[in-house]
C-alpha cells in the first residue's frame, strides 16, 4: 500500500537525459502520424468548402476554397445538431446511473461473502463486451421488432397489449438498453477487481465489530471504490457522447430514428452519405471540444481523487 | 456453351488490335501503354458476377479484370468518392443510375462518349438517357434495369376473393377490403426507408425531379405528379389501410413469409428478393403490371438498376470500356449475368435472351413472366437525376419517417425534400432555379 | 509490495466469514446473468434455423439447419468468410501485441523517469481518448492514400497501435508493479536503460500488458469504420466489414440474415475463448488506479 511513497522518493542513479524521449519515440511518432496529423487535417478541412460552377458536370467544375467560419456557423446554428446534442445528454443522464449502478451492484454482490453462482454470473454478465456493437444492435433489433420479438409473443399470449419497443417514445430506452447490456459487464469487472485489491483484514475487523454485509458495502466498500467509480464514469461519459453504432443500426428497422439522432450520426451522414467532409469536420471539432469540456468539468467537480497515486 | 478456342483467339486478337489502335490514335496523355497485358480493378456488389468476370478473363488474357465485391447501393458511392478524392479509385465500378450525376459532378467518372459510339443503339432510349444525363457525354454503360411491377400472393387473393387492382383507385379499395376481411393482414406497406422505391412510383406518375435548362439545374421534387403520389400513399397510411413499416427488415421478411403482407409493388428483380426472404412461398406469388393512375394507361417507373462506369483516374480507359461494353452487350456475357446473377439486363437484345424464356424458378406457374416484363420495361419513363440525389434520398428517409409517425401530410414531407435539395445545391454553388 | 491479492488468497481470508447463502443476492446475480445471456441464446437458436424458419418459428426454438447454414456460409464467395475471420485475427492479434508493447514502454517511461515535459506529453496522449474514431477515419484515409498505403494490411494495423487508453493503463501499472528500488539496483549494476526495461520492467508488467492487449484486441476486433474506409479488396476485409457487405447488398438482393447470424456467432467464439484463456492474467483493476504497490 505504498505506491505513493516509493515512487515519490528521490532517485539515486540517474538515467541519461535522452533516454525517456527515445523510449517514448514510438508512441509519439505513431500518435503524431495517426492522431495529430489527421486532427490537424480535419481542422484544416473544417475551414474549407466546395464551390461548384454552373451545372457542375464538366471536368474541374468543382474547386475547394476557403470557407472561413461558415462551416462552424452552420454547425453551431443547426437546430438538428443542437437537438441531437440535447438528446444525447438526456441519454447519458439515463444510461450512466443505470449502467454504473448495476455494475456497482453486481460487483458488490460478487464480492459479498454469502452470494453463490459468482463465477458463472461474472462470466455471463461480462460476455456482451465481446459482442461488436453492430452485431449487438442487430440481435436486439430482432428482439425488439414486434412481429418477430419473443417478448411480444409471450405478452400477446397472456392477452396483454403488445408494446412496440421501436415506437417513437420507447426507442430511446431501447437504445439505452443496448448500451447497458454491452457496458455493464465491463464496468462490473473494473469495479470488482478494484474491490479485490482491498485487503481482506479491513472487512474482517468491521465484521467482528458486528457490521452486516450491507453496512460493510455501504460504509466501507463504496467509499473505497470512489476513484474507480469516477474513472469509469469519465470513460463511460466519453463513450456515451460518442454513441452512434447502435442507433445507426437500429435506424433501418424503424421510422422513429432520424439520420441526425445523435451528433455523431450527423457527422457520419454529412461525411459518408452526403459527401460533405467539410461540414462533418466542423461538427466533429465542436463535438470534441464539448466532450473535452464536459469530461474535464466532471473531473474538476469530483476533485483529483481519480488521478491520485503516483501522478503528482 | 463454351466458346470455341478459335473464337477466343479471335477475341484476343481483336482486343490487342483495338488496344493498339487506341494507343496509336493517342486518346490522351495518360492513356494505356501500347502493348502488354493490362490489369483492371472492378468494384461490384452483384451476386454471381464473378462468373461473368471469369468468363472474360478466360477469353482475354491481355486484359485481366480483378473483381472486388463491395457493399452495394449508397455504400459503394461513398467509397468511390473517397477513393477518387485520394486519387486511387478502381478502373471500373458498378453504379446505380441515380448516383451517376453525383459521381460525374465529383469528377469520378470518365466521359466515354468517344469509345461508345456504336453502343447506344443496343439499349432502350430511357436507359441510355440516364447514362448521358441528357448531355452529349456518356458516363456509364447500362447494366440492368428495374422496371416496376406488382407482386401479389395469388393464393391469398383467391382465398379472400380479391381481384388484381388495375388502377391505384382499385388498389386503395383492395387495401381497405383486406383490412375489413382480416385485421391481421395488410395489402402492402409504405416504406420510408426506400427512397428509390418512391422515386420509381413518382416516375410512373410523370414526375420530373431534376432537369437541365442550358446552364441551370431545375429542381422540382415536389411537382404536382409527385405530390399526387405522396398524398395518395399518405392517405392510405394515415387511415390505416396499409402498413407504414419499413421494408427490408426482419419484420418485413416475416410478413412476406406468413402472409401478413400480401402484395408488393416492386421491380423485375423482385423474385430473387422474395425467394431469398420467403423461400417457403414459392409458386404462391404472381406478377401483374403496376396499377395505373388512369384506367387503360400503360406506364411504369424504374426502381434500382445499375450501370458500369469507367473512372476518370483509370489509366486504361479504352480497355475498361471494352470490358464494360462486352459485359453488358455481348450475348455470352449477358446470358451469364442472367443465369448466375439473376440480373435483368438493360440491353434490348439481352432482354429477349433464351434464358429469359422460362419464368423465374420462384414463379413456376407464370409462364409468360419475362414476356410481360419486357412489355412493361418498354413502358418505363425516362428520368433525369440530380447531382445531389444522396441529399434528396437522405431527406426522404427522415421526412417521410417523421410524417408516418406524426401522421402529417406526405406532401409536406416532399416540400422538405425540395427545400433541402435546393439549399444543398445552392450552398455548393450550383446554378439552380428552384 | 502487497501488490494484488489473488482470488484464492481472498477466498481463504474470507472463508471464516462465510455463513449461509444469501439467496436475494444470488438471485439478483442470476437475473443479471440471464439478461446478458438472452440475446446470446437467441443467436445460438437463430443460427440453427434455415431461411424461412428464422421468421416463422418461435424465436428461441432451435431449428435443424445449423450445418446447412455453416456450409452455405462457407461456400459464399469461395469461403471468403474464413479469410475475413483470419484477417480479423491478424489485425487484432498483431495490432494488440504491438499496442501492448508500445503502451508498455511508454507507460514505463512515464512512470519511472523524471524529465521535462513528462506531464505535458502524458496529458496530450491521454486527450486522444476524446477524439471520436469516425472523425479521424476520413482524414486518416486521405493521408494514407498520399503515401499509397490504403487497401493494405498496414492501413488497418498502423492507426490502431497507438492507444491512449493503453498508455494510461500501462503507466498506472508500471508505477505500482515496478518498484523504483529494483530499477535502481539494476542501474547500479551497470545495466543499460533498455536492458533494465526489457529484463526487469517488462516482465513485472506482464499482467498489466495482457490487459492492454486484451482491450486493444477487442477494440480492433470490433472496429468497423476504419477498415470499412481503408480497404477496398474484399480479401483483406475483417469479419465485421465482410458481414456488413453480406447484409447490405442494395435493394435488389435479399439480405442474407441466416448467413450473417451464423457468421456473427462464429466471430464471437474466438473472443470468448481468448477471454477464458487469458482470464488468469487479466488485470482490469488498473483502469481505476486501484493497483497499490
Amino acid at each position: 500500500m505504498s505506491a505513493t511513497a516509493t515512487t515519490g522518493r528521490k532517485r539515486k542513479g540517474t538515467a541519461p537525459r535522452g533516454v525517456p524521449y527515445l523510449f517514448l519515440a514510438p508512441a509519439i511518432i505513431l500518435f503524431t502520424l495517426f492522431l495529430l496529423l489527421p486532427i490537424g487535417y480535419a481542422i484544416y478541412l473544417s475551414f474549407r468548402q466546395i464551390k461548384v460552377s454552373g451545372l457542375g458536370l464538366g471536368k474541374g467544375s468543382r474547386t475547394e476554397i476557403w470557407a472561413g467560419l461558415d462551416n462552424y456557423a452552420s454547425a453551431l446554428g443547426d437546430p438538428e445538431l443542437l437537438g441531437s446534442a440535447l438528446r444525447v445528454l438526456a441519454y447519458g443522464l439515463v444510461l450512466l446511473p443505470i449502467m454504473l449502478g448495476l455494475a456497482l451492484l453486481f460487483a458488490l454482490l460478487l464480492d459479498a461473502p454469502r452470494v453463490r453462482f459468482g463465477r458463472f454470473a461474472k462470466l455471463a454478465i461480462f460476455l456482451p463486451y465481446a459482442v461488436p456493437g453492430v452485431i449487438a444492435s442487430m440481435l436486439w433489433g430482432f428482439l425488439y421488432l414486434p412481429a418477430v420479438s419473443p417478448f411480444n409473443d409471450v405478452i400477446g399470449a397472456l392477452g396483454l397489449p403488445e408494446p412496440n419497443m421501436l415506437g417513437g417514445g420507447s426507442v430511446f430506452f431501447a437504445i439505452v438498453n443496448i448500451a447497458v447490456w454491452g457496458g455493464v459487464g465491463f464496468n462490473m469487472i473494473v469495479l470488482f477487481t478494484s474491490l479485490r485489491a482491498v485487503p481482506g483484514e479491513i472487512y474482517e475487523s468491521a465484521s467482528i465489530d458486528g457490521a452486516s454485509d450491507l453496512q460493510i458495502a455501504l460504509r466501507i466498500k463504496i467509499p473505497l471504490l470512489m476513484p474507480s467509480l469516477i474513472m469509469t464514469t469519465v470513460f463511460s461519459l466519453i463513450a456515451t457522447l460518442q454513441v452512434f453504432t447502435e442507433p445507426l443500426t437500429i435506424r433501418s428497422l424503424t421510422n422513429s430514428i432520424s439520420s441526425t439522432w445523435t451528433p455523431l450520426m450527423k457527422v457520419y451522414r454529412d461525411a459518408f452519405s452526403q459527401n460533405d467532409i467539410y461540414s462533418a469536420a466542423a461538427s466533429s471539432v465542436v463535438i470534441a471540444v464539448v466532450t473535452l469540456v464536459l469530461s474535464f468539468g466532471f473531473l474538476r467537480l469530483v476533485s483529483r481523487q481519480a488521478f491520485g497515486g503516483e501522478n503528482r | 456453351m463454351r466458346p470455341s478456342i478459335g473464337k477466343s483467339l479471335a477475341a484476343a486478337a481483336l482486343a490487342t488490335t483495338l488496344l493498339a489502335t487506341a494507343a496509336c490514335s493517342g486518346g490522351g496523355d495518360t492513356e494505356e501503354e501500347p502493348t502488354g497485358p493490362v490489369e483492371l480493378s472492378f468494384w461490384s456488389w452483384a451476386p454471381g458476377i464473378e462468373k461473368t468476370v471469369d468468363l472474360w478473363n478466360s477469353q482475354n488474357p491481355e486484359i485481366k479484370v480483378v473483381l472486388s465485391k463491395q457493399a452495394g447501393g449508397a455504400d459503394i458511392v461513398t467509397k468511390l468518392l473517397t477513393a477518387a478524392k485520394a486519387g486511387n479509385p478502381p478502373d471500373l465500378a458498378q453504379v446505380e443510375y441515380q448516383s451517376l450525376p453525383t459521381l460525374v459532378s465529383n469528377d469520378v467518372l470518365a466521359d466515354i462518349a468517344e469509345q461508345t459510339k456504336d453502343v447506344k443503339d443496343k439499349f432502350p432510349a430511357g436507359a441510355w438517357q440516364q447514362v448521358t444525363l441528357g448531355t452529349e457525354a456518356v458516363y456509364a454503360i447500362p447494366q440492368d434495369s428495374g422496371p416496376m411491377m406488382l407482386y401479389y400472393r395469388e393464393d391469398i387473393f383467391k382465398e379472400m376473393g380479391l381481384t388484381v387492382p388495375k388502377t391505384w383507385d382499385e388498389f386503395a379499395a383492395t387495401a381497405r377490403t383486406v383490412r375489413q376481411k382480416d385485421s391481421a393482414k395488410y395489402l402492402t406497406t409504405f416504406s420510408a426507408a426506400d427512397p428509390g422505391w418512391f422515386a420509381g412510383l413518382a416516375q410512373q406518375a410523370g414526375a420530373s425531379w431534376w432537369g437541365i435548362d442550358g446552364e441551370t439545374w431545375k429542381v422540382s421534387v415536389n411537382d404536382a405528379a409527385t405530390k399526387k403520389v405522396a398524398d395518395y400513399w399518405g392517405g392510405l397510411v394515415t387511415e390505416g389501410a396499409i402498413s407504414g413499416n419499413p421494408m427490408y427488415t426482419p419484420e418485413w421478411n416475416k410478413s412476406l413469409n406468413d402472409g401478413t403482407i400480401i402484395a408488393w409493388p416492386s421491380a423485375v428483380w423482385g423474385p430473387g428478393v422474395l425467394e431469398g426472404n420467403a423461400p417457403d412461398t414459392k409458386g404462391k406469388w404472381a406478377m401483374a403490371p403496376l396499377p395505373q393512375w388512369s384506367a387503360g394507361e400503360n406506364k411504369t417507373g424504374n426502381w434500382g438498376g445499375s450501370t458500369t462506369g469507367v473512372t476518370a483516374a483509370s489509366k486504361h480507359k479504352t480497355a475498361a470500356v471494352k470490358f464494360a461494353t462486352w459485359m453488358n452487350t455481348d450475348t455470352a456475357a449477358t446470358d451469364s449475368l442472367i443465369t448466375s446473377g439473376a440480373i435483368y439486363p438493360a440491353a434490348s437484345a439481352a432482354q429477349a435472351s433464351q434464358h429469359l424464356q422460362a419464368p423465374p424458378a420462384f414463379f413456376p406457374q407464370q409462364a409468360d413472366f419475362y414476356t410481360s416484363a419486357k412489355t412493361i420495361a418498354d413502358s418505363a419513363a425516362g428520368f433525369t437525376w440530380g447531382p445531389n440525389t444522396n441529399v434528396t434520398y437522405d431527406t426522404y428517409k427522415d421526412a417521410f419517417a417523421k410524417a408516418i409517425t406524426d401522421k402529417t401530410p406526405f406532401s409536406a414531407a416532399l416540400d422538405v425534400m425540395q427545400s433541402a435539395t435546393v439549399a444543398d445545391m445552392q450552398k455548393n454553388g450550383f446554378t439552380v432555379a428552384g | 509490495m502487497t501488490t494484488v491479492l489473488h482470488d484464492q488468497d481472498l477466498a481463504t481470508v474470507r472463508a471464516g466469514a462465510r455463513k449461509r447463502t444469501s439467496w436475494l443476492g444470488s438471485s439478483i446475480l442470476i437475473l443479471g446473468a440471464v439478461y446478458c445471456l438472452l440475446p446470446i441464446a437467441w443467436v445460438v437458436a437463430a443460427s440453427t434455423k434455415n431461411g424461412s424458419d428464422l421468421f416463422t418459428t418461435f424465436t428461441f426454438a432451435p431449428g435443424t439447419g445449423f450445418l446447412e447454414n455453416l456450409s452455405d456460409l462457407s461456400s459464399t464467395g469461395d469461403g471468403i468468410y474464413w479469410t475475413w475471420l483470419f484477417n480479423t485475427a491478424i489485425y487484432a492479434g498483431v495490432g494488440g501485441v504491438l499496442s501492448a508493447l508500445v503502451s508498455g514502454i511508454s507507460g514505463y517511461t512515464l512512470a519511472k523517469y523524471r524529465f521535462a515535459g513528462r506531464n505535458a506529453i502524458f496529458n496530450v496522449l491521454l486527450a486522444g481518448v476524446l477524439v471520436p474514431g469516425i472523425t479521424l477515419a476520413v482524414p486518416q484515409y486521405l493521408l494514407l492514400a498520399k503515401v499509397g498505403l490504403t487497401d493494405t494490411y498496414w492501413a488497418v494495423l498502423l492507426p490502431q497501435i497507438i492507444s491512449p487508453y493503453g498508455i494510461y493503463l500501462a503507466r498506472i501499472y508500471a508505477a505500482a508493479a515496478v518498484p523504483d528500488t529494483v530499477v535502481e539496483a539494476a542501474r547500479t549494476d551497470g545495466a543499460g536503460e533498455f536492458r533494465i526495461f526489457a529484463r526487469v520492467g517488462l516482465p513485472m508488467m506482464v499482467p498489466g500488458l495482457v490487459t492492454v492487449f486484451l482491450f486493444q484486441f477487442v477494440a480492433i476486433w470490433n472496429n468497423f469504420l476504419l477498415p470499412f474506409i481503408m480497404l477496398s479488396s474484399d480479401d483483406k476485409f475483417p469479419v465485421t466489414v465482410g458481414l456488413f457487405t453480406l447484409l447490405n447488398q442494395g435493394a435488389t438482393v435479399p439480405a442474407l440474415y441466416s448467413h450473417v447470424i451464423i457468421g456473427s456467432l462464429l466471430s464471437i467464439i474466438p473472443l470468448i475463448a481468448l477471454f477464458l484463456t487469458l482470464q488468469r492474467y487479466w488485470r482490469t483493476d488498473l483502469i481505476s488506479g486501484a493497483v497499490k504497490g
